[in-house]
C-alpha cells in the first residue's frame, strides 16, 4: 500500500483531510483486471457526466478527462470513470498512466463519503472516500453537474450530510459504531458480484508491476514533490489562517509558483535526459507552428508538457513585438484565396491574412460567413447558393413558429411574452446612435428583434440573455440579409452560446483562464490581484461576455471580431487581448493599489480609450511568449472553442437542482 | 482585502431588466436622463458625496445586470452593501412580483450579519409613463407588499423627470448609514504586505 503517490494535491487541503483518515495511499484500480464487469447485463446507466476530469499534477496539460457514470444493477449501484481514449496523446502520460486513474464499476456500497466542492468560480469537483479510508483523486467536474451526481445517488442509495461539513455526504456511515463495522463488513460481500473487490485488491495487485513500469518523469516528480507537501499539510491543517488561505486557492485551484517551480526544478535535475531534454527540444519549435495545431482540436490538450517559464523573465525582456497590422483585405486580393469554383484554396493563409489586416468592408459580407463557420472554407460557390437557399426556407419555418402565436394564445404563454419584451426592451438601446439603428420605428431594430426572437425559438433552451442583442447587431449591420445575419448568428452562439449559460460555466472558465494567463505572464500583476482580492477576474466580464463590443467604437468592434474569429495565432486570442490591456496598465493598475471597486471602474472607464491595434499586437505578442504553456493554462471546452460533445445530454442546462439534498 | 473605507456607503440598486436602475442612478448622481442607455453587462458604480448631519460620505451606487441569469455574479457584488435599492416599474407588474426574488437573492447572496434587519428601499419608477395612465401596479399595492416586509421604505419616483429621486436617495443614504455597525468587525489583515496602503479606513469617527 505504501507506493509512491502519483498525484500533487499540495494546494487540496480536503485531500490532505481525506488522507488523515486511514492509509496515506491513494486508490487505483487497474483497468484491465475488471475490464468486462462494467456494463453488465440488465445494468442500466442512470447517470453521466462527460468531461468529469482528474489533475494528476498540477500541469494543465497532463489532465485526464473521462466520463463519470453511476450504473444501476439489480439493486446495487456502482460508479465508473472512464479516461477517453486517444484524447490526450500527452507523452509523459502513457495510456498506462492513464488506466491507472480509471475507476470501474465501484460499488456505492463501499463508498464512506463524497465531499463536495461547489467554489463560486473554478470547477465543481468531488472526492470520494471509500470506506477503507482510501480517496480516489478529485473528479473535477469541467461541465457542472454535481449536485445531480448527488441527487441520483440519493435516489439509490442511503446517504445523509455530515452534521460537521454540510459538504460531505456520508455513504453507509451510520451513527453507531457497530453498525458501520457491521455494514462495512457485510454489504461489499453481498454486492461483490461486479468487481466489489477492486478498491483493496487491485492497489495490491497492481503495485509491484507498476513499479517496475514506473519510470516515466512524471511519476518521480510527482512523489517527491507530493510527499514534501504532504508533510507540509498535516502540519497546517488546523491553522485557521491557512484555511483562509485554502478556500481562496481553492477558488481558482492555484497552483502557487513555488510549487511549480520545485516541481519543475526537481523534473528538470532528475530527468534531464530523459523527457525533460524532449521538452526542451519542442518548446524550441517555433511558436508559430504550435497554436495552430492547438486550435484545430478544441478537446486536445496540449500534448507537451510545460516547463514552467520564470515570469519575471517577460518583464525584463521587452516583448517581441507582433508583426506591424497590415491593411484590410480587399476584393482582388481575396480572389487570389479563391479556386475557380470559388473554393478557399488555402483557409489557413487567409486566416492569418486576416488576423493580420482584417477585412476591408465592403467584402466583410462574403468574408464573415467563413470566419464564423456558416459556410465551409471548402464550398464551392454554387454550393453556397444552395445552401442559402436551404437555409433561408429553414429560417422563415422557425420564424413562423413565433409569428403564428396569436396575442390570445400569448396570454397563456408567459414565457413567449416575457422573452419577447426583454428583446423588444434591448432592441432598443443596441446600437442605437448608429444611424443603421437610429430613428422611430426603424427597420433594423425590428429586424434585430425578429433574429432574436426566432433564435430564442431555434434554441430555446439556451434562449435570449442580454449581451446577445450586442453581438447581433453588427452581424446584421454587415450581412444585411435576415436569414443571413441569423444563420451566421447561430453560428457564432454555436462558439459563444456557453457564455449566456445559466450556469455561467463558459464564462468561469474564460475568467479562470485570464487568471491563469495573468499569473504565467505577469507576476507582479497576478500578486496584485490575489492580494487585491480581485481574482475573480469580474473586472473582464463584459469583455469577455460580448467580445469587446462595449469597449470600442462601432467600427473598430468589427475589426477586432474578424482578426479573432480568425483563430490565429490561437483560438482564444481574446483572452491574451485581456491579458494585454491589463498589462498595458499594470503600473497604474499596481502603483495605484487599486482595490476591486477602482479596477472595475477604472476598466469599465477605459471604453473608447483603448488602442487597437496595439492591444492585437500585444495579444500576439503573448500569445507567443506563453506559447504551449498558455495553452494549458485555458480548459478544455473554453468558449469559443466548440462545445465538447455532451452525448445529447442538455448543453445548456435550465437550472441547477436546487438543493436536492 | 477584507477592510473597507469607514466613510463609504455601498448601496445596490436591483431589479428587473428595463425598470430604470441605471437611469435612476445616474440622474441622482449625474442629473442626466438619457433614451440611449445600453443594457447594463455585469456591473458599474457611480459615487456622491453627501453630506448628513455635518459628517460627509461617499455614496457608492451599483448598478447591475437585470437580467436574473446574471444573479450569480451577485456574490462579487453585493458583497459589504450597506443597503439594497430594490426597483420596479409601476407599469410592468411583473416586475413587482419580482421584488421578492430580488430581495431574497440579495439576502442570499450578500449574506449580511443582521438579514432581518437589513435596510432595503422600494422604488416605483416610470410614474410620468403616458401621464400615469398605463401603470398596473397601485401604490397602495407597493405599499402593502412593502409594510409586510417589515416597513421597507417605499417611493415613486419618474428618472425620466428627475421626480422624487433626491428625496428616495437621501432615504437610502440614511438607511445605509444606519447598517454601519458601531464596531466594524473585519478578519484580521495578515497579509498587509501592501504597507500603510489602510490610510483611508479611518479609525475616528463611530456612528
Amino acid at each position: 500500500m505504501q507506493e509512491p503517490e502519483l498525484h500533487d494535491l499540495s494546494d487540496d487541503a480536503d485531500y490532505a483531510a481525506s488522507q488523515q483518515h486511514g492509509s496515506a495511499s491513494m486508490m487505483r484500480s487497474n483497468s484491465g483486471k475488471h475490464s468486462s464487469s462494467s456494463e453488465h447485463d440488465g445494468a442500466e446507466v442512470i447517470y453521466l457526466k462527460d468531461n468529469v476530469t482528474i489533475h494528476p499534477t498540477q500541469f494543465a496539460s497532463e489532465r485526464i478527462s473521462g466520463r463519470l457514470k453511476l450504473i444501476k444493477q439489480g439493486s446495487s449501484l456502482f460508479m465508473t470513470w472512464i479516461p477517453y481514449k486517444g484524447q490526450n496523446s500527452n507523452a509523459r502520460l502513457t495510456e498506462r498512466d492513464r488506466n491507472l486513474y480509471t475507476i470501474r464499476a465501484v460499488p456505492l456500497t463501499e463508498v464512506r463519503s463524497i465531499r463536495r466542492h461547489t467554489p463560486a468560480l473554478g470547477w465543481q469537483y468531488i472526492i470520494v472516500v471509500l470506506s477503507t479510508g482510501l480517496a480516489f483523486p478529485p473528479l473535477y467536474f469541467y461541465n457542472g453537474g454535481v449536485k445531480e451526481f448527488l441527487a441520483t445517488i440519493k435516489q439509490h442509495v442511503f446517504i445523509v450530510r455530515s452534521a460537521d461539513d454540510a459538504n460531505v455526504f456520508l455513504v453507509n456511515d451510520f451513527q453507531n459504531p457497530l453498525q458501520r463495522t457491521l455494514s462495512s463488513l457485510e454489504l461489499p460481500r453481498a454486492l461483490s458480484v461486479a468487481s466489489g473487490q477492486s478498491t483493496s485488491v487491485s492497489v495490491g495487485e497492481t503495485s509491484s508491476d507498476e513499479n517496475q513500469e514506473r519510470t516515466s518523469g512524471d511519476v518521480y516528480e510527482g512523489s517527491i514533490s507530493s510527499s514534501q507537501y504532504n508533510e507540509r499539510q498535516r502540519q497546517r491543517v488546523h491553522d485557521p489562517a491557512r484555511d483562509l488561505s485554502i478556500q481562496v486557492l481553492e477558488k481558482f485551484s492555484l497552483v502557487t509558483k513555488f510549487a511549480r517551480e520545485t516541481t519543475s526544478q526537481l523534473f528538470r535535475d532528475n530527468h534531464s535526459n530523459g523527457y525533460g531534454a524532449i521538452e526542451r527540444r519542442s518548446n524550441n519549435q517555433s511558436p508559430i507552428d504550435y497554436p495552430q495545431k492547438a486550435s484545430s482540436d478544441s478537446n486536445k490538450v496540449p500534448d507537451k508538457s510545460p516547463v514552467p517559464p520564470d515570469s519575471l523573465e517577460f518583464d525584463k525582456v521587452s516583448l517581441v513585438w507582433g508583426k506591424p497590422r497590415q491593411a484590410p483585405l480587399g476584393s482582388d486580393e481575396w480572389k487570389t484565396f479563391l479556386d475557380y469554383e470559388g473554393r478557399i484554396m488555402d483557409s489557413e493563409a487567409l486566416r492569418k491574412r486576416i488576423f493580420y489586416g482584417g477585412v476591408e468592408h465592403e467584402l466583410r459580407k462574403e468574408v464573415w460567413p467563413f470566419l464564423l463557420g456558416y459556410h465551409a472554407y471548402d464550398s464551392t460557390e454554387a454550393e453556397r447558393e444552395y445552401l442559402r437557399a436551404v437555409k433561408k426556407s429553414e429560417f422563415e419555418t422557425i420564424k413562423r413558429q413565433w409569428q403564428s402565436i396569436s396575442p390570445e394564445q400569448a396570454k397563456r404563454f408567459t414565457k413567449f411574452r416575457e422573452r419577447k419584451g426583454l428583446i423588444e426592451k434591448d432592441v432598443v438601446r443596441t446600437d442605437r446612435s448608429l444611424s443603421f439603428y437610429d430613428g422611430d420605428d426603424n427597420p433594423n431594430v425590428n429586424l434585430l428583434r425578429d433574429i432574436l426572437l426566432t433564435y430564442s425559438f431555434y434554441n430555446f433552451d439556451l434562449g435570449y440573455c442580454q449581451g446577445m442583442s450586442d453581438l447581433l447587431s453588427p452581424i446584421l449591420f454587415v450581412m444585411e440579409d435576415e436569414s443571413d445575419t441569423f444563420w451566421c448568428f447561430v453560428s457564432l452562439m454555436e462558439r459563444l452560446g456557453p457564455n449566456f449559460n445559466r450556469d455561467q460555466n463558459g464564462m468561469h472558465s474564460q475568467l479562470f483562464a485570464i487568471t491563469k494567463l495573468v499569473e504565467l505572464l505577469d507576476i507582479p500583476l497576478h500578486n496584485h490581484f490575489t492580494q487585491h482580492d480581485c481574482l475573480n477576474y469580474f473586472f473582464c466580464f463584459r469583455w469577455v461576455l460580448i467580445q469587446f463590443k462595449r469597449e470600442f467604437e462601432f467600427d473598430k468592434t468589427m475589426r477586432l471580431w474578424e482578426v479573432l474569429w480568425a483563430h490565429y495565432p490561437s483560438e482564444h486570442l481574446h483572452l491574451y487581448v485581456c491579458v494585454a490591456i491589463l498589462k498595458r496598465h499594470r503600473s497604474k493598475i499596481i502603483g495605484e493599489q487599486m482595490d476591486f471597486d477602482t479596477l472595475l471602474k477604472f476598466i469599465n472607464e477605459l471604453s473608447g480609450h483603448i488602442d487597437l491595434d496595439a492591444v492585437v499586437r500585444d495579444a500576439e505578442a503573448l500569445c507567443i511568449c506563453a506559447g504551449e504553456n498558455g495553452a494549458a493554462c485555458i480548459p478544455p471546452g473554453t468558449p469559443p472553442s466548440l462545445p465538447v460533445d455532451d452525448d445529447g445530454l442538455l448543453l445548456y442546462p435550465q437550472q441547477e437542482l436546487d438543493d436536492v439534498l | 482585502m477584507a477592510s473597507r473605507r469607514r466613510m463609504l456607503l455601498k448601496v445596490i440598486i436591483l431589479g428587473d431588466s428595463g425598470v430604470g436602475k441605471t437611469s435612476l442612478m445616474n440622474q441622482y448622481v449625474n442629473r442626466k436622463f438619457s433614451n440611449q442607455y445600453k443594457a447594463t453587462i455585469g456591473a458599474d458604480f457611480l459615487t456622491k458625496e453627501v453630506q448628513f448631519e455635518d459628517r460627509l460620505f461617499t455614496l457608492q451606487i451599483w448598478d447591475t445586470a437585470g437580467q436574473e441569469r446574471f444573479q450569480s455574479l451577485g456574490v462579487a457584488f453585493y458583497r459589504g452593501a450597506d443597503c439594497c435599492v430594490l426597483v420596479y416599474d409601476v407599469n410592468v407588474m411583473k416586475s413587482f412580483e419580482n421584488l421578492n426574488n430580488w430581495r431574497e437573492e440579495f439576502l442570499i447572496q450578500a449574506s449580511p450579519s443582521d438579514p432581518e434587519n437589513f435596510p432595503f428601499v422600494v422604488l416605483g419608477n416610470k410614474i410620468d409613463v403616458d401621464g400615469g395612465n398605463s401603470r398596473v401596479v397601485s401604490e397602495k399595492k407597493a405599499k402593502a407588499w412593502c409594510a409586510s416586509k417589515g416597513n421597507i421604505p417605499y417611493f415613486e419616483t419618474s428618472a425620466k423627470e428627475g421626480f422624487n429621486v433626491d428625496d428616495a436617495f437621501q432615504c437610502i443614504a440614511k438607511n445605509a448609514l444606519k447598517n454601519e455597525p458601531e464596531e466594524e468587525m473585519y478578519l484580521p489583515d495578515t497579509i498587509d504586505v501592501a504597507g500603510g496602503g489602510r490610510q483611508q479606513r479611518s479609525t475616528g469617527c463611530e456612528c
